[in-house]
């Protein structure tokens, strides 16, 4: 795991819109501590502005009224919360075991020429991104690509260069 | 060899909607449920023979007999859907395909346990797999079977989906509760377990989806007819996920106790024209690989991979062909294992870096036996060292190669020094 | 001693305290596990894993020390092959990605790493890949400076702020090996004990920007005191050095250890306190603007005192129990009225309920005890009329205006008879230097109502007379500390009963009811 620390200041101050802001309120009442709540409204940020930054974690700490180190330290251990924008089209391959010995590694070499871009890097016109994620879950259908969240099993080269072209 | 025990709805049309989940038998079990005493649920759960699907394989029905009698504090399910040891992918096809099978096997459980309210953990990267889940259990709401009456009896349950963020260690189940509390997802010691101070410091009971999703099959049909699969000690049946270098991988349902290389053969379609068998990882990337000749003897049982040095695990097989590089394929799986260090004990949280690092010198053929031994030192001085068993499940597996494959690091090694010397 | 249990380590009987962990108890009887993460004020983490050691017979057989507790008959195993060959490992992983900078480090020569290595690993460094880098001099805010690279994480600091000042600032962010502690942006360390950090750091990953690079360790001497700071009295080390053609010098106050009082800790004000003692300092005697003997400037408080119609000798609440009835005796013998008035030393709402005092002053109880009024209408009164005002070590400009205070120094002749100069001993017209309370020995009494005693700690080239000695040279009956405590017990009710010999380090509840206990 690379470093995660370095937070993004927007030098903005960050709040749920209306329909975060009630979905908070709706999960709140599952939960018998507020501090539960820690995960969920990371992944509200991450729906409502793509990625999280250090003012939404205040954000986050101050409505639920924990201490910001905490919404901290779980934004920067559980890696699929992005610390910085990503591209508009995320693609995620999936580097682990089966997906490893299926050629992972063709597809990633190949998403690194195509988009420009290194695992961990965005594009340079905010199109793409590219990250290399353990083991997805889709070991039978290895190897696996997920775009913004979307699976893409049984993957070589030319159903990525379809799937490219259908994005482009 | 194939069964449908707890598959036999999943290739049926829309069986993950409610109505067509009921047409075909989903929350028929209710009446029966509601009709005995907990106590009974659970005796007739041991009885079924029912064990963990987690991967650690511990008799479900004795677990939930843990829970303290008489303590003033809410009992809690934690229904473990982390799924992320690499190799493993079963439960998302119950999620996805039968949810509703999962959620009449969570009436079951916090019925028989006396827990009104369930924690589904679903990891974070199983993206389309938790709106279907979600959906099913809005769904379920509406039709009276969660909330506060199910099935309109006097037993209040609610069902909350917590999404966990991409880390493997969650599948840990004290790590698990960490997570739903809000915190880093680091394992807690134990004593105390979770069955007497669990999630929010009160008793809990954490089962695996599959375990969970048994629980209709058994509570519909009986023990008997569940342990008519499989072996008397490992009865039932199990979402095994076959995948690797064989012709057809994917997920089946067996019954436990077949012949590993009988079902790669004739499930999954053998091995890929031309290429032979090096190697099978049995049960998720963390169980010990099986050479061929081990692969001979070995069943998917507990007990035959027990006897084989290995794990029946998740029941998550991989098959390694000729063409694998066994250094490689450890230098990928130490590298996940050391990704997914929660940095919480010194010796997982230095240690896997430093393995890594090693494996990785003698790739890029800078390495010495002494590199090698070191390597292998280094696993002992890790395992079972640490709170919880992230960096045992690393070190057992990675020693298996370095035992088994000893002379594909020795390659690399001299293969270094032979290029040093020409130069 | 309270129940107790008898177990074996390593095959040896020992009888040691019930209900406490393997650490503690067996720590007790001097037997050492080591640990790097465990504190007893923040409970168990277990997350070193240097402490774990072998139950002959247990289930399991290797538990962490700390998160095990105490049982009759337990089969303790320290000193087995496999311990210690845990405990060498442990090392060696705690050291792989450590920078090994202790020639720079102030830690070095009280680190537990550098302990532990030599008594636990001791061999070459195996490690032929890189480190792992991290950052280094992070200004965590209240004077708290941290190096990523140094630290074990062993969360101690990150527990002190969330369990003990319930302010969290700290977090361990990152997994595996990129773990690291941090502080939120913009968040930094914003509490009243943040220094308590340095001290709980096991490494040198924690540093005081106050302390940096000022002193090594093993040149300072660690003499046991008690902070003036307020009236909590926490227990403390006075860590000193006398530097080669150079003056003893105090670097910093560390707490110490009292768990009727303090506990492990102190607040960041006491701490810096220390400075205090360096730092304006009266030194010499001062006739008017002139520097004179100390023989020469007793000469001459004698003379004022024995000329003056009236004299008001005002005591310092921050004086011991000795010197207060040193000056009360003096008072008696030459007509004068003592008072204690200090109101300026009490900051109202200050306190925090837990060890800052609004009162800061240590020993404010002696008052009460000895019967010194300290009211400002008593001290108005004993001024009334007064040509003579003798201070002892107390700073009158801290309870009185400025205009009052020049009305009342128009009105009378001022002296001060202490240790520091300010602005009340600047204008008095004669000063007397003595020697601190950490040059002193003496007893006090804190807010809660403990009697405690602090002893010299610090020598200085140039030793003053103590306050006590000071009150004898200017006429006064006591003439030694023998006889001070002789007549503080035949004369103080609540004293009758004490063994001055024998003061437990704890101190003495003085009346049982009061006893302060700071959970440890």
């Amino acid at each position: 795991m690379s470093d995660r620390s370095q937070l993004i200041e927007t030098g903005k101050p960050f709040t749920f819109d209306a329909q975060r802001g009630t979905e908070f309120e709706r999960l709140v009442k599952r939960y018998p501590t507020r501090e539960s709540m820690i995960l969920p409204s990371l992944w509200l940020v991450q729906e409502q502005e793509g990625w999280i930054s250090a003012e939404a974690m205040g954000y986050i700490a101050d409505r639920i009224g924990c201490f910001a180190s905490m919404v901290y330290e779980a934004a920067t251990f559980y890696t699929m919360y992005n610390l910085q924008p990503k591209g508009k089209h995320h693609f995620c391959v999936c580097r682990t075991l089966s997906c490893y010995l299926l050629g992972k590694q063709e597809l990633v070499d190949y998403l690194q020429r195509e988009l420009g871009v290194k695992p961990g890097e965005v594009s340079a016109d905010g199109q793409y991104s590219l990250e290399e994620v353990e083991c997805l879950g889709h070991c039978g259908t290895a190897p696996v690509v997920q775009v913004n969240g979307e699976f893409h099993e049984n993957m070589n080269l030319e159903k990525l260069k379809e799937l490219l072209a259908t994005l482009k | 060899m194939q069964v449908q025990v707890l598959s036999a709805r999943f290739e049926i049309p829309d069986a993950h909607k409610i109505e067509v989940a009921k047409e075909h038998g989903a929350y028929a079990t209710l009446d029966k449920v509601f009709a005995m005493q907990p106590e009974e649920i659970i005796e007739l759960v041991k009885a079924s023979g029912l064990r963990g699907r987690g991967g650690a394989g511990f008799p479900t029905g004795l677990k939930w007999s843990f829970l303290p009698k008489g303590v003033d504090k809410p009992v809690y399910l934690a229904v473990n859907s982390d799924e992320s040891e690499p190799a493993t992918f079963k439960d998302r096809y119950i999620l996805v395909r039968d949810p509703h099978m999962l959620i009449e096997g969570i009436i079951i459980c916090c019925y028989a346990i006396k827990s009104h309210h369930a924690y589904i953990y679903i990891r974070g990267e199983y993206t389309t797999q938790v709106k279907a889940l979600q959906a099913a259990i809005d769904e379920a709401y509406d039709a009276g079977y969660l909330g506060d009456s199910v099935a309109g009896r006097d037993f209040k349950l609610d069902v909350t989906v917590h999404r966990g963020a991409g880390a493997y260690v969650c599948g840990e189940e004290t790590a698990l509760l960490e997570s739903i509390e809000g915190r880093k997802g680091q394992p807690r010691s134990k004593p105390p377990f979770p069955a007497v101070e669990g999630l929010y410091g009160c008793p809990t009971i954490i089962n695996n989806v599959q375990s969970i999703g048994s629980l209709p099959f058994i509570l519909t049909n009986g023990p008997d007819a569940y342990k008519a699969y499989g072996t008397e000690k490992s009865p039932g049946t199990h979402l095994f996920g076959i995948s690797g270098l064989v012709k057809k991988p994917g997920m089946y349902e067996l019954p436990l106790g077949l012949p590993l290389l009988e079902v790669i053969d004739k499930v999954a379609g053998g091995m890929r024209d031309g290429r032979t068998l090096k190697g099978v990882i049995p049960g998720g990337s963390s169980t010990p690989v099986l050479t061929p000749e081990e692969a001979q003897t070995v069943t998917l049982d507990y007990e035959s991979m027990a006897a084989h040095k290995t794990m029946f695990g998740s029941g998550g097989i991989v098959v390694l062909d000729d063409t694998v590089d066994m250094v490689k394929l450890v230098e990928n799986l130490i590298s996940f294992y050391h990704h997914e260090s929660c940095g919480q004990c010194t010796p997982c949280r230095e240690g896997l870096g430093w393995m890594l690092k090693i494996v990785k010198k003698i790739i890029r053929g800078e390495g010495t036996v002494a590199d090698i031994d070191l390597l292998t030192e280094l696993c002992d001085n890790i395992e079972m060292k640490t709170v919880c068993v992230l960096s045992a499940a690393c070190t057992m597996s990675t020693r298996s190669y370095l035992n088994k494959f000893r002379h594909e690091f020795e390659a690399y090694v001299s293969g270094g020094a032979s290029s040093k010397a020409a130069m | 001693m309270a129940d107790t249990v008898k177990l074996f380590v390593n095959g040896q009987e020992v009888e040691v305290e019930s209900g406490k962990n393997l650490i503690d108890a067996i720590g007790a009887v001097g037997i050492e596990i080591p640990h790097l993460c465990y504190h007893p004020a923040l409970g168990a983490d277990g997350n070193c894993r240097m402490c774990l050691v072998g139950i002959e017979d247990g289930r399991p057989p290797l538990v962490p020390a700390c998160k095990t507790r105490v049982a009759e008959g337990m089969k303790v195993q320290l000193d087995t092959d496999k311990i210690k060959k845990i405990q060498h490992d442990v090392m060696e992983f705690e050291l792989i990605n450590h920078p090994v900078d202790c020639p720079i480090c102030d830690q070095a020569g009280e680190c537990k790493l550098q302990d532990y290595y030599m008594k636990y690993d001791g061999q070459k460094s195996r490690m032929t890949v890189k480190p792992v880098y991290k950052a280094k001099k992070l200004d965590f805010g209240c004077g708290v400076v941290h190096d990523q690279e140094r630290c074990v994480l062993c969360a101690r600091c990150v527990r002190f702020t969330r369990l003990i000042t319930k302010t969290g600032e700290l977090g361990i962010v990152n997994r595996t090996d990129a773990a690291r502690v941090n502080i939120f942006p913009g968040r930094p360390l914003n509490n009243r004990y943040a220094l308590n950090v340095v001290d709980l750091c096991p490494v040198g990953a924690m540093t005081s920007r106050d302390f940096r690079f000022k002193q090594r360790s093993w040149f300072l001497t660690k003499s046991p005191s008690i902070c003036h700071g307020c009236s909590k009295g926490c227990n403390i080390f006075i860590d000193h050095n006398r530097e080669k053609y150079k003056d003893d010098v105090i670097y910093r106050f560390r707490p110490r250890l009292n768990s009727q009082v303090n506990g492990y800790f102190m607040c960041d004000q006491g701490r810096m306190t220390y400075k205090l003692e360096n730092d304006n300092r009266l030194t010499t005697a001062w006739i008017a603007d002139r520097e004179a003997s100390v023989g020469e400037g007793v000469e001459a408080v004698r003379r004022a005192i024995s000329q003056a119609k009236k004299a008001v000798l005002l005591v310092s609440p921050n004086c011991s129990l000795e010197q207060m009835l040193a000056v009360q005796r003096l008072a008696a013998s030459i007509g004068a009225q003592v008072s204690g008035y200090s109101d300026g030393l009490i900051k109202q709402g200050d306190a925090d309920g837990y060890l800052i005092q609004d009162d800061k002053s240590a020993n404010r109880a002696g008052f009460a005890l000895l019967g010194i009024d300290a009211t400002k209408a008593g001290f108005d009164a004993a001024i009334q009329d007064a040509d003579l005002l003798v201070s002892f070590q107390s700073d009158l400009s801290l309870s009185l205006g400025e205009a009052d205070l020049t009305t009342l120094m128009e009105k009378m002749s001022t002296v001060y008879v202490g240790s520091y100069q300010n602005s009340f001993t600047a204008k008095a017209s004669l000063r007397l230097p003595a020697a601190s309370y950490s040059e002193d020995t003496g007893l006090i009494v804190n807010c809660d109502g403990i009697l405690q005693q602090y002893k010299a700690a610090v020598v200085k080239n140039s030793p003053a007379a103590g306050l006590g000695q000071m009150v004898q040279m200017l006429g006064g009956s006591i003439e030694s500390p023998a006889q001070a405590l002789a007549e503080l017990k035949s004369s103080v009710a609540a004293l009758q009963s004490v063994d001055f010999e024998q003061i437990p380090s704890e101190g003495i509840a003085l009346t049982a009811s009061e006893v302060a206990h700071v959970a440890a």
